[in-house]
């Protein structure tokens, strides 16, 4: 009986031990899960391998990126929404993570997560949008498509990576801004719609300037105007619709770290510090910089209202698209 | 033509060179490993080992990945020929003839030709990559949502080919595959169809899951249960190779395979299980030898095979002219340029010579490397069929779901494939063909996008279809090919309910 | 009981039940101009409903239910049971052990095999293909529970 007992107990200790040594292990003890939404070799996933490594150096404790893809990214953003919050799963999330829970929300469907299950890190990148048509459009200035489209009302068309997208958002805020109406082609992704834009299928389109600078410098493309509120670097005579008189037409394709609400906020303070001291890394410098990629690195308050605003600005516009199937 | 041999000889001095001979090597042996694996295909495989791939540089890295790309095209046939199982999507057609084969006791000589024609396929096709990359690409650029709808139209009429029992079986199971397309965000409006709040099936079902259920594990559920285990089938070495009569059957589907194959590759958003599809019915057609199709049919298993190589090659056409991804798989290659700051674009050809020439040498390389790799391990693998079944089919499972999983690391793409696995052993019971089923969920999504684009583009207009000369020219082709196919029908010129019954009997074929 | 009847039944409830879901989520029809996310489900179960009947009608000579041949059906039950066990358990038990309770159950329970043979497939499945994708390929696969 009481052998039995000295087992039981041992038994009992041997389980519970492991646990309270769990509790009391600094962070980070294990590996960190960075759940990119997108697949291999789409914006989220370029930024999040450069991130996890430079994440990983700081640390010295190994950062390992996993795509978890679907639903436009809503699969990896849900799944980390609802992970545990012990600072071991983090997201790299792009600006559709204010879209698609407004996109659920029109539709009546419960929505996949909510903004407010995650806990802001980082910003690590802004990319604004251009505008590009091809080259022998016959529009040479921002402002002569614009009138152009108000002459030719839903007769001008753009391409874009799919309904309530990034670039389908783009355009949309644009729309409004300047009181023009578009015709909308949405396409299975970036590269599709890219590639019916230089077939010559559609007008125009509003993308990031990494993919299309390449077809600005060989003469295909032509880029009109931008939706940030400075000029990019790699194209210092684009003007941006700020300048032109559209203060509201401001899109950018960021990427941002989040991890789940309720992560302790010792473990968030360590994950900001990471993230500051990760940006300024050489290697991860150079590797954004191949990627044609500026860093915008924001943390903290900074972050929340760029957030905030951003989000406010893509909900406003995804409700104004509201679902297009009723407006026909 | 002189300025093109100087470049390659630019380009083997390149691809020879030993650390670029190492990484195609390498990618070569992976992507043979990919293939192999049920589900796991191509598009995975490079996914996989592109953050291994960061720390190369840029044309290391980029024959790697491409080594494992169409190392993954030889590779699939393997499972497909000896177990039903599709070793990866686009593998699906050969699991017909080519088990059949290997039933037959012929699995050595399927994969032998599979091999050769694959081989065959990707030299030729690099041949028209390298000759005809910026003319080809920027013709491929015109095909817009029209074209697209009356390319994808066609491809529907092979179903029509496809059946080799009753018609209107075929028809259900097509439409049957078409609805199941549908599943997930329709990305003209933004509803999530047919999902019941899986957010998992949002991008539809994947063509993965549904292929290796449908012929992998169903063939599992078919075959474990009987009463009277599968033979053991003990190939002597003689019988490994194909005989000249087999040869002489898969000459001309190699070819007709490749030609499909590659033009069908370059266009930007088709898939590969398309060109496979779309030769075995071309094959099907042509055969004097036609109610062998199904039972082990050389040309069955030549053509697809040849075609979906070419299809790889093909599909590097738009990325290395023009910089424009043509599909998921050369996407990921694109990313791992930039990566290494190489900006794809049209300039590439002219800025980055050793990048392009190395690369399409190392191509040439690469199809030999795998040639002489897979020859051999015919033998070696046609032994796997020696193992007991119920030691066999434990691991197949294990596989399959392994390869399913690791696709997108989703449990819920492994409840498709079990439930896909029983609605095919349930359809086999009821004498429903599966193969339209795939077709149907590859073509669905596509079909429905390019109309409603094309739609969209024109205002509602159903004139842009003629308006658009490709287009025109593709509906035409189709228009006629079922116009001379009712024709044939009627000319037989029996009552038409007899004719209904006995094309529901299968005796009948156009 | 018909072979053909049941299928043909089978396609004509699907038929309906496609289009009870687009009716469930409103989901518009559009029109012919401007076809809704309605349009192609539609059609398509129209057509199914279309080929179910004509099945129906066409088969009334088809072979009985029973003939088709279901000896094997414990068998596939119990191979079904296995891969249900897995999709269930891979993310709470982990790869590994799920892996090996399968291929047990399989080998000892569904063709009964004896103990050792079996505890050697087990082990060398999970083991061996764990190695191979997590290892080699570097596949995350899930641990569970006990950290395999």
């Amino acid at each position: 009986m009481t052998r039995r007992r000295v087992l039981a107990a041992a038994a009992a200790l041997a389980l519970v031990l492991p646990l309270v040594a769990g509790a009391q292990e600094p962070y980070p003890s294990r590996p960190i899960t960075l759940v990119a939404p997108f697949p291999p070799g789409g914006v989220a996933d370029l930024t999040a391998r450069p991130v996890a490594a430079a994440m990983e150096k700081v640390l010295k404790n190994p950062v390992a990126v996993v795509n978890k893809t679907g639903a436009a990214g809503a699969v990896g953003m849900q799944f980390v929404a609802t992970s545990k919050p012990d600072g071991y799963t983090l997201l790299l999330a792009l600006s559709s993570i204010s879209i698609i829970p407004e996109a659920d929300k029109i539709f009546g469907r419960p929505p996949a997560f909510t903004v407010d299950q995650f806990a802001p890190i980082a910003l690590i990148s802004a990319d604004p949008t251009i505008l590009v048509v091809r080259t022998e459009s016959p529009w040479k200035t921002a402002r002569e498509f614009l009138d152009d489209a108000r002459k030719r009302s839903g007769q001008i068309s753009y391409s874009s990576s799919g309904i309530y997208g990034t670039l389908h958002m783009a355009m949309e805020l644009l729309s409004h801004a300047a009181g023009v109406k578009l015709r909308h082609i949405p396409t299975a992704g970036a590269g599709p719609a890219l590639t019916a834009l230089l077939g010559g299928h559609v007008d125009a389109l509003a993308s990031g300037p990494a993919v299309i600078l390449p077809h600005i410098k060989a003469g295909k493309l032509r880029a009109l105007a931008g939706w940030g509120d400075k000029r990019v670097a790699a194209l210092p005579e684009v003007p941006t619709f700020k300048e032109l008189g559209y203060p509201e037409a401001e899109f950018y394709i960021w990427a941002g770290v989040f991890a789940p609400k309720g992560t302790p906020e010792p473990v968030l303070a360590k994950l900001r510090e990471t993230t500051r001291a990760a940006v300024g890394d050489a290697e991860f410098k150079s590797a954004m910089d191949k990627l044609e990629t500026p860093i915008t690195f924001k943390q903290g308050d900074e972050f929340q209202r760029f957030f905030d605003t951003d989000a406010r600005r893509l909900t406003e516009g995804v409700r104004k698209v509201g679902r297009v199937e009723d407006k026909k | 033509m002189l300025e093109t041999l100087g470049n390659l000889g630019l380009g083997f001095s390149v691809a020879l060179s030993p650390p670029i001979l190492f990484y195609a090597f390498v990618g070569c042996l992976v992507g043979t490993l990919v293939g192999v694996l049920p589900g796991v295909g191509p598009l995975a495989g490079i996914s996989l080992l592109l953050p291994a791939t960061f720390g190369l540089d840029a044309t290391r890295a980029i024959v790697m990945l491409a080594g494992i790309y169409y190392g993954a095209m030889y590779g699939g046939s393997t499972t497909s020929i000896l177990m039903r199982i599709p070793g990866e999507a686009a593998s699906v057609m050969t699991c017909i003839d080519g088990y059949a084969m290997a039933r037959k006791g012929r699995g050595g000589a399927a994969l032998a030709i599979a091999g050769v024609g694959s081989y065959i396929a990707g030299t030729v096709s690099v041949i028209g990559l390298m000759l005809l990359a910026p003319p080809l690409a920027a013709f491929a650029l015109r095909f817009g949502p029209p074209e697209y709808l009356a390319l994808l139209l066609l491809g529907l009429l092979v179903l029509a080919y496809m059946r080799s029992g009753s018609m209107v079986k075929s028809l259900a199971m097509a439409a049957f595959g078409l609805l199941l397309g549908m599943v997930g965000i329709d990305q003209m409006s933004g509803y999530f169809r047919f999902a019941y709040g899986v957010v998992e099936l949002g991008d539809g079902l994947g063509v993965v899951p549904v292929a290796v259920g449908l012929f992998g594990v169903a063939e599992i559920l078919a075959t474990a249960g009987q009463l009277a285990p599968p033979s053991v089938i003990r190939p002597k070495l003689r019988e490994l190779l194909p005989s000249r009569q087999e040869w002489r059957e898969s000459a001309a589907p190699i070819g007709r395979g490749t030609v499909l194959g590659f033009l069908i590759g370059i266009l930007p958003g088709s898939a590969h299980i398309i060109s496979s599809f779309v030769s075995y019915a071309v094959e099907k057609r042509l055969s004097k030898h036609r109610e062998q199709f199904g039972h082990g049919a050389v040309a069955g298993v030549a053509g697809p095979e040849s075609a979906n190589n070419a299809a790889a090659s093909g599909a590097m056409v738009p990325m290395l002219a023009l910089g424009v991804p043509s599909g998921p798989i050369p996407a990921v290659m694109l990313a791992a340029l930039m990566v290494h700051g190489v900006s794809p674009g049209p300039l590439l050809i002219q800025q980055q010579p050793a990048l392009f020439w190395g690369f399409i040498a190392s191509m040439y390389v690469g199809n030999v490397v795998l040639l002489i790799l897979n020859l051999p391990l015919v033998g070696l693998f046609v032994n796997i069929l020696r193992v007991p079944y119920p030691y066999l089919y434990p691991a197949i499972l294990v596989f399959s779901i392994l390869g399913v999983y690791a696709v997108n690391g989703s449990v819920v793409d492994v409840w498709i494939m079990v439930i896909m696995g029983v609605l095919g052993w349930l359809l086999r019971k009821l004498d429903f063909e599966t193969a339209p089923i795939v077709l149907g969920v590859v073509l669905a999504p596509m079909i429905e996008l390019s109309l409603r684009q094309s739609l969209a583009m024109s205002d509602g207009r159903y004139g842009i279809f003629v308006q658009r000369p490709i287009a025109a020219v593709l509906l035409a082709v189709g228009v006629t090919l079922v116009l001379l196919n009712l024709y044939s029908f009627a000319r037989r010129g029996s009552d038409w309910r007899t004719r209904i019954a006995l094309a529901e009997k299968g005796e009948e074929s156009p | 009981m018909r072979t053909e009847r049941v299928s043909g039944v089978a396609l004509a409830l699907l038929a309906a039940a496609v289009l009870e879901e687009c009716w469930r989520l409103r989901l518009p029809l559009g029109t012919l101009a401007n076809p809704g996310p309605a349009y192609m489900p539609a059609l398509l179960a129209a057509a199914l409903l279309v080929s179910g009947v004509l099945i129906v009608a066409l088969g009334r000579d088809a072979a009985t239910l029973g003939a088709a041949g279901w000896a094997e059906w414990r068998h596939t039950a119990a191979i079904l049971g296995a891969c249900a066990f897995v999709a269930l358990a891979l993310e709470r038990l982990g790869y590994r052990l799920t892996m090996a309770l399968a291929c047990a159950f399989l080998l000892s329970v569904v063709e009964r095999k004896g103990l050792v043979p079996t505890a050697l497939f087990a082990a060398g499945m999970a083991a061996g293909t764990h190695y191979l994708f997590d290892t080699v390929l570097r596949v995350q696969l899930p641990r569970g529970l006990f950290g395999f």
